[in-house]
């Protein structure tokens, strides 16, 4: 579905160029559960941005489903992101004016959908992420963890196929963070939603199928989850950590 | 570093943020100095003798200026402060104390007045200039420009504006010193609570006020006086019940219509503007009511100006006129002076004749709504005369049609008269109707060529008329002078010379006496009640744009979230656009619906045939609309133009 070819992003100017991300490659097949891991610095979220089009690659090539993003005009990638993207960020980036409903239904209203049935469709999302009670709320009224599955519910409301989450769990504490990595391997299973993840943290990551170690801009390890359990996963996710020399107590 | 250093680096960037703020302080500096220029001004109160009530005209008009510019500064401060809350906070947390921070804030917002009334001393002094060759072309006299500071006018602005600004300041002292650590830092968590507002007496009060608003709207266009007050009401009580729940009205009803929500930009648009209306609801009331204000003020403004000039245009047809009423008159205590004193190029005594009968007159008041008369018949001029009078006023002649007799009238009477076929008989000739003639022959007045009209006959068929008056008109090769006109009055008022009848009447009137006497009236009326609707209008557009411009970085952020989502530029474009309109517009509409008739009656209560061309009701209207639009705008493409600046993406 995704694939990354030999992509590479240098910051600054010509005296001093900081090179974000060295020739990373990879795949990402259609209902894959991709984590992508690596401590602060290692290029993790460049990568994220340029996958979702909002930065651009200095070299290399990003194609979704055989199509090279970086062909396309600036309308025709606004389109591809409402339509093929959804995104789940640290922060919920939820507009503070707009009731949970109408964050949900914003992603539907921008896809143009039809206006009678935009109502019913945030009501079927939201009853999968069991936030059908806050629908009426604005976002400073619930907690992280709603806000959050606010934030999912917003990212696959209008059918997109490839959902996007830099550190979804960031700002959340424990219990809702479980919860929420819950649901997006729900949403993974059932729909079949493709989800790349972004994330320092390991427990996280342990509910991928497959996470992906970034180290000074490239691509260090592949784990893969395979048929093992997740507390398996996770603990080889830590060794993986400690061999890339990061400070463990960071990267919990 | 120190206090005053950190104050001037704060006003320096406020200065930047309240763009518009600071521009619109520094030209109400400017307007301030441009009018106390005048009261100061003794060339331009000695141009006449009314001229004396001008400094009491603009201080009046000053003071109610000084309250609406003391509201601005109050509000913009107050609203900065508030803007500032967490960097104050922050000031307070590392150790300030609050009456430091309280002189911090009168410290940078001394130097932005500061600054302010020194850009506008000079501003102010370009505008005086400006006013003051109005004035002068008003009197018909050159002008040169020189430029320099009035000390006493400068004196004065320098003390309104220390009202403005202490008055703003002690508030905003008296707050600061109040203030907790905790309040102001956690200051924007207390603003996003007060974005919902669902009540039901909310939306109960939002239906009502629709309702109040279209009764209000019906009632004003219906055009009696009585109900329009009324309407006036309804639509104020609208304008508060409106703007105080359209955040709880709006949501409510897409609550019954959830598709019309998610239709196109409906749902950013009108959440923009519900999160914008519910923290600013009776900011925008006023804001609406000082716009309504504003229209008046320049609608009564205009009106004035039509009324002077209309009445002028047709007293002043002639370099120097008198008549004396009754059957006998003696015209030589005026003829003698004149003789002496007034060099005279063309002249010319006559009479009015009384037809015996007011028919025509019986006819136009059956068809003109307002009439007034001072005859009670028909009045008549010999052709000869008539054809004289033509010369003199320097009109091209009428053809002289035989048989018929002539109607010269006041243009608004033409098309009433146009209908008139009837003839008249006088003195055994009977004269059919002939042509119209609409020039300015001084037709408003007692002792006038009639009462706007006049019937113009052939000479021989006055013979046995009733005179009602003795005219006498000329042309000079010169203005007469105020002196001179003194002089004529002065023998009117010893009218026991002049007729014989103690109840007659006699009256002087001359071209440069009328025309000063519109540019005194003009000065002294529309110099200060446009200077009103300026200051009106500039500060209601001002706290509308630092509104809206004070929500940069909360709109910023949510395009930026909007592109990432996958919203189109244009489409964001067309969005803040809509907002912006929606925004702009609602407060000018109930000012429109209750400034329109206000104006429109205003215009209609004049004499009639005074209030024509573009003087006329509608083309007041127009102008009034179009000097405030033209104002607002300014403000509105100022404002328009820095959010897409520094909102849409891709712009920074």
């Amino acid at each position: 579905m995704l694939q990354v070819q030999n992509i590479e992003k240098y910051y600054g100017s010509r005296n001093n160029v900081t090179k974000a991300l060295d020739r990373v490659s990879f795949n990402v097949d259609a209902g894959e559960f991709l984590a992508i891991m690596g401590a602060s610095g290692s290029g993790k979220t460049t990568l994220l941005n340029c996958i979702s089009t909002i930065d651009t690659i200095s070299a290399g090539k990003i194609l979704l489903d055989g199509v090279s993003i970086s062909d396309l005009s600036e309308s025709e990638l606004a389109k591809f992101r409402r339509e093929r993207l959804g995104f789940v960020f640290q922060d919920f980036n939820l507009l503070d004016t707009l009731t949970v409903e109408e964050n949900i239904g914003l992603a539907l209203t921008l896809n143009h959908t039809d206006p009678n049935a935009v109502q019913n469709k945030v009501r079927e999302v939201a009853g999968k992420l069991g936030i059908t009670d806050i629908l009426g709320k604005f976002p400073y009224q619930v907690s992280g963890g709603q806000k959050q599955r606010t934030a999912c519910a917003r990212a696959m409301v209008a059918g997109q196929s490839l959902i996007l989450a830099d550190e979804p769990t960031g700002a959340l504490d424990s219990r809702a963070s479980k919860n929420l990595l819950e649901i997006m391997s729900a949403i993974n299973r059932d729909p079949g939603a493709t989800i790349l993840m972004v994330t320092h943290d390991a427990y996280s990551a342990s509910y991928a199928g497959r996470v992906l170690f970034l180290k000074d801009g490239r691509v260090f390890n592949e784990l893969l989850r395979g048929e093992r359990g997740r507390s398996v996963f996770y603990h080889e996710i830590l060794d993986v950590l400690a061999a890339l020399g990061g400070d463990v107590s960071d990267v919990i | 570093m120190t206090l005053s250093k950190l104050s001037l680096r704060n006003a320096k960037r406020q200065a930047r943020d309240y763009m518009v703020y600071f521009v619109t302080v520094v030209m109400s500096a400017a307007l301030l100095y441009a009018f106390n220029g005048l009261v100061f001004s003794q060339e331009i109160i000695s141009l006449q003798s009314s001229m004396d009530s001008l400094p009491l005209m603009i201080v009046l008009a000053s003071i109610v200026v000084v309250c609406v510019f003391g509201w601005l500064v109050a509000y913009a401060t107050g609203f900065m402060l508030l803007r500032r809350s967490r960097e104050l906070g922050t000031y307070l947390l590392i150790g300030l104390e609050n009456r430091q921070v309280a002189r911090l804030f009168f410290l940078e917002n001394l130097a932005v007045g500061g600054c302010s009334l020194a850009l506008g001393l000079v501003l102010g002094a370009l505008l005086y200039q400006t006013f003051r060759a109005i004035i002068l072309t008003l009197f018909g006299l050159p002008y040169r420009f020189t430029l320099g500071l009035s000390l006493p006018a400068t004196a004065l602005t320098a003390f309104y504006f220390a009202l403005i600004y202490l008055h703003a300041l002690r508030r905003n002292r008296k707050r600061i010193r109040k203030m907790k650590i905790y309040d102001l830092i956690y200051f924007d968590r207390q603003n996003e609570g007060i974005v919902v507002q669902t009540g039901r007496k909310r939306r109960w009060i939002f239906s009502v006020s629709i309702v109040l608003g279209v009764i209000g709207t019906l009632l004003l266009t219906a055009g009696n006086m009585f109900l329009g007050v009324i309407g006036a009401g309804c639509i104020i009580l609208f304008l508060f019940g409106f703007f105080l729940s359209f955040a709880s009205g709006v949501p409510g009803y897409f609550d019954r219509k959830p598709a019309r929500k998610y239709r196109g930009q409906n749902l950013l648009v009108f959440r923009t503007l519900t999160a914008k209306l519910a923290t600013m609801g009776i900011v925008m009331s006023v804001i609406s009511m000082i716009f309504a204000a504003t229209l008046m003020t320049e609608g009564s403004g205009l009106v004035f100006h039509g009324l002077f000039r209309g009445r002028a245009a047709e007293s002043a047809c002639f370099d120097l006129y008198f008549g004396i009423e009754g059957e006998t008159q003696n015209p030589e205590p005026y003829l003698d002076y004149i003789a002496e004193n007034i060099p005279v190029e063309q002249s010319l005594l006559y009479r009015v004749y009384l037809t015996g009968s007011p028919q025509v007159q019986d006819f136009i008041s059956s068809r003109t709504v307002y009439y007034y008369y001072n005859y009670h018949q028909d009045t008549v001029l010999r052709w000869s005369d008539y054809a004289a009078l033509r010369a003199i006023a320097g009109y091209p002649p009428a053809e002289p049609e035989p048989g018929r007799y002539l109607i010269h009238c006041m243009t608004y009477l033409e098309e009433t008269l146009q209908n008139y076929t009837r003839s008249i008989t006088l003195g055994g000739t009977t004269l059919t109707p002939g042509s119209i003639y609409t020039e300015h022959l001084y037709q408003s007045y007692g002792v006038a060529n009639g009462r706007g009209y006049i019937l113009v006959v052939p000479d021989d068929a006055t013979q046995g008329l009733d005179i009602h008056h003795l005219s006498y008109a000329a042309k000079t090769s010169e203005p007469v002078t105020a002196a001179q006109y003194e002089a004529l009055n002065d023998i009117t008022k010893a009218k026991d010379n002049l007729m014989t009848d103690p109840e007659a009447y006699a009256f002087v009137t001359t071209k440069a006496d009328e025309d000063a006497q519109v540019a005194a009236m003009t000065a002294l009326s529309v110099f200060p009640l446009f200077f009103l609707a300026l200051a009106l209008t500039m500060t209601a557009a001002t706290i509308l744009t630092i509104q809206q411009l004070s929500e940069s970085d909360r709109y910023q952020r949510q395009f930026e979230l909007l592109r990432k989502l996958g919203m189109d530029r244009r489409e964001m474009a067309a969005a803040l656009r809509t907002q912006f309109a929606i925004y702009y517009t609602m407060p000018a509409v109930p000012s429109i619906l209750i400034g329109i008739p206000f104006i429109l009656n205003l215009a209609k209560t004049p004499e009639p045939g005074v209030m024509v061309g573009a003087s006329s009701p509608a083309a007041i209207v127009c102008i009034a609309l179009c000097i405030f639009f033209l104002i607002y705008a300014v403000y509105i493409l100022l404002a328009y133009t820095s959010l897409r600046r520094n909102v849409l993406p891709g712009n920074r």
